[in-house]
């Protein structure tokens, strides 16, 4: 059981953020210079293959039903890792007529990483945190 | 006798064994394209744990989906590769089962993981596996046909103008005479081969129709998860190692002693120098638009194994 648990498959979604947080995941702290891929991580093109979930931005009405759909195809147990600090409490962009954020709304947020955005250590640690909560939803399951 | 050809055909050399090499060669491709970015890399073990993790996993089907096509057609792509991994020889180590006409066989199943992927993304009802479904689609038909027409120029060079479709024929061939690799005829041959490898594993320039998270995400594995999706990864694996061995039987069959000991680790070292090589073409290269992609194989490898059929024909005739 604990071995599987070094197998998680990353999947990330933006709910209309400013692209800074995308920028660090995508091409810093993911794959290409600090690599997650040292604790086994993939990143997936499909929610169905995830089992992290990252967050980027603060709800926007837009992206608000694609947000759902992706949480209601993840097979079960997944984490999710809010990634900065909109997907927390809609940072700069709290009170706009557009934002139906934070992600709390919707589904129980595993671990915050603050930070506008994040640096790309506090991003793996995120990471790692997870992978540690989603070792005890697993247990929790069985 | 019988008992001799299940173990065969479920532990050595096929199943068991081609499972097992095939999944840590793609964890190899891995660590190595991960070491010629500057980055660590997953350890050797990875693709182990992710195949056992799968198992574990939900298996999801999407409401519009037809459900018997979408959840077993991985296991067509799977158990042509493990029949096949049974069928062909392996230089020095397996005598295959002797038919003789296995290359026929070998063109037929080598399209199978293909044609499960197909049936896969476009049971699934997903817009994005149609749309993979379709590239897919595209290249198999250029890249099947330059496979085909590097075995015919292997068969008639090895008949004398016969077509030889028995690889044991073809492996025997090349002990006594020295291997292709060598032979100046056969070298667009292998240029030829090495880009309809690229081309059928789905690696750059060719991840048009899988991997190009840019604008299929997933391709036709989108709505695929759990057990359906560990199978393909399987078969990735085995047809790693059927291609290496392929390529061993056309180009490179050449076995250093009759220890069978020392000929499985001196295969198992050509197939890690085999994938090491794919591994640094997939690190260097960039990808291709669908048009572009197809537009290259139907031009670069078809030229250049009819180059090599051409040369193989007016050789057999004794004009070169």
């Amino acid at each position: 059981m604990s071995i599987i648990t070094r197998s998680p498959f990353l999947f990330r979604i933006n709910t209309g953020s400013c692209n800074g947080c995308d920028v660090e995941l995508a091409t810093t702290a993911m794959i290409p210079r600090y690599d997650v891929e040292r604790l086994g991580c993939r990143y997936t093109g499909s929610p169905k293959h995830a089992d992290i979930l990252l967050v980027t931005g603060p709800i926007t009405a837009r992206s608000k039903p694609y947000l759902l759909e992706v949480l209601d195809e993840l097979p079960n147990p997944f984490v999710v890792v809010a990634v900065g600090t909109c997907p927390t409490s809609c940072g700069i962009f709290r009170d706009s007529y557009s934002i139906e954020g934070p992600l709390e709304r919707y589904v129980k947020v595993d671990v915050n990483v603050p930070g506008c955005p994040p640096r790309p250590q506090a991003i793996i640690d995120g990471v790692a945190k997870a992978l540690e909560i989603w070792k005890e939803k697993i247990r929790n399951q069985k | 006798m019988l008992s001799a050809n299940i173990i065969h055909f479920l532990i050595f050399p096929g199943g068991l064994f081609a499972l097992c090499l095939g999944v840590f060669m793609l964890s190899l491709e891995r660590i190595v394209v991960a070491r010629l970015q500057g980055r660590v890399g997953p350890p050797i073990y990875q693709n182990f744990i992710d195949v056992i993790k799968l198992f574990n996993k939900e298996i999801l089907v999407p409401k519009n989906a037809k459900e018997a096509v979408f959840i077993y057609s991985p296991l067509i792509g799977f158990a042509g590769m493990l029949a096949m991994l049974y069928f062909i020889p392996i230089p020095g180590v397996y005598e295959g089962t002797n038919v003789n006409s296995d290359l026929i066989v070998l063109i037929y199943v080598m399209a199978l993981p293909a044609i499960a992927h197909i049936l896969g993304g476009g049971a699934s009802s997903s817009p994005y596996a149609a749309i993979a479904v379709n590239r897919e689609l595209k290249l198999m038909l250029v890249y099947e046909m330059v496979f085909v027409i590097i075995s015919f120029s292997v068969a008639i060079y090895v008949g004398g103008g016969d077509a030889v479709f028995s690889l044991k024929k073809i492996m025997e061939y090349q002990q006594l005479h020295g291997s292709f690799l060598f032979d100046w005829k056969f070298w667009p041959a292998v240029i030829a081969f090495v880009v309809f490898v690229l081309a059928t594993l789905e690696l750059p320039p060719f991840q048009i129709a899988h991997h190009n998270d840019a604008d299929v995400m997933d391709g036709f594995l989108i709505e695929h998860s759990s057990i359906p999706l560990a199978i393909y990864e399987m078969t990735d694996a085995m047809k790693i190692i059927l291609l290496s061995i392929v390529f061993q039987i056309f180009f490179f069959p050449i076995a250093i002693t009759d220890d069978l000991i020392i000929n499985l680790i001196w295969f198992i070292l050509k197939t890690v120098v085999f994938v090491m090589f794919f591994s640094f073409l997939h690190a260097i290269l960039p990808s291709f638009r669908i048009d572009q992609g197809f537009k290259f194989l139907l031009i670069v490898p078809t030229a250049l194994s009819l180059i090599t059929l051409i040369l193989v024909i007016l050789s057999v005739k004794g004009l070169i």
